[in-house]
């Protein structure tokens, strides 16, 4: 039971870490993921598919929100500095060259957190609200 | 009577217009297949579709890839995607660049392999194949004409490293290059011996190699950009050897992006030759002349906008103001009679892009 709070504990206070730095939108893993912590590059490069793995190895999928909602806006706006029109810009170089197509886009938090609970390779983003046993708030150096 | 943009002041609609149509296909998890073929304006004015990739993917393991068919020559860091105006901040690629090389795709294979040591991603390309490009220019009576490059035994290498917002670029190319319009021409020096020999063979392009060295580097951390390449290419033939930069750089204001580029493109070889200088052979001189000197060199100034208005168009201004050097016509086609090469020009363009 401690360890249980303990566990909680530290989703809060890394969620809460989370929101006051960037607001809206928290990175989220299977609590079956072993992956705890990421650096802004790694979720970078995941997101804009330069690799398709964490660095421990693990095949990663990220998945989007859907676009231009407020928390793919938030998110790609707090981690990787980028507006939506840039995202778009990065993807249309590698659509139409064949090198590589866009994440897999989903309706709203609770797709969100519904198909990353049940993906132990997924990796999502959502409103904390929406965090629970199943997930993992991964922190972000 | 001559028609279109570009000596006047009359607008056009035609010139940078084109349309995209892209078809892929995931055959399987690791095959897949990719067509695109776009219309514009061509070198005779006429609209034709053309292919410019078509090729077959697979997927040996997430990181090495293999391509057979129509690929784009990874010459120029923006050279895969140059087509598509959506993807880049301008409206056209810097031609003191990405007009230096006569044959843009190939048809071949391509290999590319992508490494990580830590945070670093590495994607190196290797394509080999052959290529054929219909190509306009001026010929010694101030017409317009055309001439056919046939392109064999093409090899272009890259590498690209990027590293968070840093991405650095390098590409060596290499191929024999043949134009068999300009061949009769040579075939009359060589009529004088061999002195016309030499002369046909220092600038014939038949089978002659062709050169080309590019580097490139862009810093982009979210609000503002700066990118910039340069190249180098060579040959012995009429073609000149060129030496062509750029540098460009934009900073974001929500959907507006303003962007300023200054490029220069100079001609490192000679742009005359004494000839043969022989009773008789003022014509053709005076010919192999008028090829040397026809030759783009020119610098530009741009000032533009990229405005995002809607989640996916976007709405490009630009000025470019550009110097003719050496009585170039830099990359003017469309030049009448009257026109002086040499000077300077404005042109003001305006685009629309978009993606579905």
């Amino acid at each position: 039971m401690p360890s249980r709070l303990t566990k909680i504990g530290c989703i809060l206070l890394v969620g809460l870490a989370s929101s006051l730095a960037l607001a809206d939108a928290v990175v989220v893993v299977s609590a079956q993921s072993p992956v705890s912590t990421l650096t802004r590059s790694e979720l970078a490069d995941i997101y804009l598919g330069r690799t398709n793995r964490f660095h421990g190895g693990q095949p990663a999928m990220p998945v989007d929100q859907r676009e231009n909602s407020p928390a793919y806006v938030a998110f790609y706006r707090n981690y990787l500095g980028q507006t939506p029109a840039q995202i778009k810009m990065h993807w249309s170089r590698l659509i139409f060259t064949g090198r590589g197509q866009p994440p897999r886009s989903l309706a709203d938090h609770q797709a969100m957190a519904d198909f990353v609970a049940g993906q132990a390779t997924a990796i999502g983003y959502l409103d904390d609200a929406y965090v629970d046993e199943r997930l993992r708030v991964v922190a972000i150096d | 009577m001559p028609r279109g943009a570009g000596r006047t002041s009359d607008w056009s609609a035609e010139v940078d217009s084109r349309l995209g149509l892209q078809l892929s296909a995931n055959l399987t998890p690791r095959l897949s297949s990719v067509v695109q073929v776009v219309t514009e304006q061509q070198y005779d004015g006429q609209f034709r579709p053309a292919i410019e990739w078509a090729n077959i993917n697979f997927d040996v393991t997430p990181d090495l890839s293999l391509r057979v068919g129509r690929v784009i020559l990874p010459v120029f860091m923006n050279s895969e995607y140059r087509k598509v105006g959506y993807a880049t901040p301008w409206i056209r690629p810097p031609l003191e660049v990405y007009r230096t090389i006569p044959v843009s795709s190939a048809d071949g294979v391509d290999v590319s392999y992508r490494s990580r040591i830590a945070s670093v991603t590495n994607t190196l390309r290797a394509t080999y194949g052959q290529s054929d490009a219909t190509f306009p220019y001026i010929d010694a009576t101030m017409d317009r004409a055309t001439a056919e490059a046939r392109a064999r035994e093409g090899l272009t290498i890259s590498n690209t490293v990027e590293q968070g917002s840093i991405s650095l670029f390098a590409a060596y190319s290499h191929y024999r290059l043949s134009i068999e319009d300009f061949n009769p021409l040579f075939d009359a020096f060589r009529l004088f011996g061999p002195e016309g020999d030499a002369i046909a063979d220092r600038y014939n392009v038949d089978g002659k190699t062709f050169e080309a060295i590019s580097l490139g580097a862009r810093y982009d951390p979210g609000n503002w950009f700066v990118m910039g390449e340069w190249t180098q290419t060579g040959s012995r033939t009429f073609l000149a050897d060129n030496r062509g930069w750029y540098i460009s750089g934009g900073y974001r204001l929500g959907a507006f992006t303003p962007y300023l580029t200054y490029a220069s493109q100079r001609i490192l070889s000679k742009t005359s030759t004494p000839g043969l200088s022989q009773p008789g052979s003022e014509p053709l001189d005076a010919m192999l002349n008028s090829m040397l000197q026809g030759q783009p060199q020119q610098e530009s100034v741009s000032i533009g906008v990229r405005w995002d208005f809607s989640s996916n168009m976007a709405v490009k201004a630009q000025f470019d103001h550009m110097n003719h050097e050496g009585g170039s016509r830099g990359y003017l086609v469309n030049s009448q009679p009257g026109y002086e090469p040499g000077g300077s020009v404005n042109l003001f363009s305006l685009a629309l892009d978009f993606v579905f």
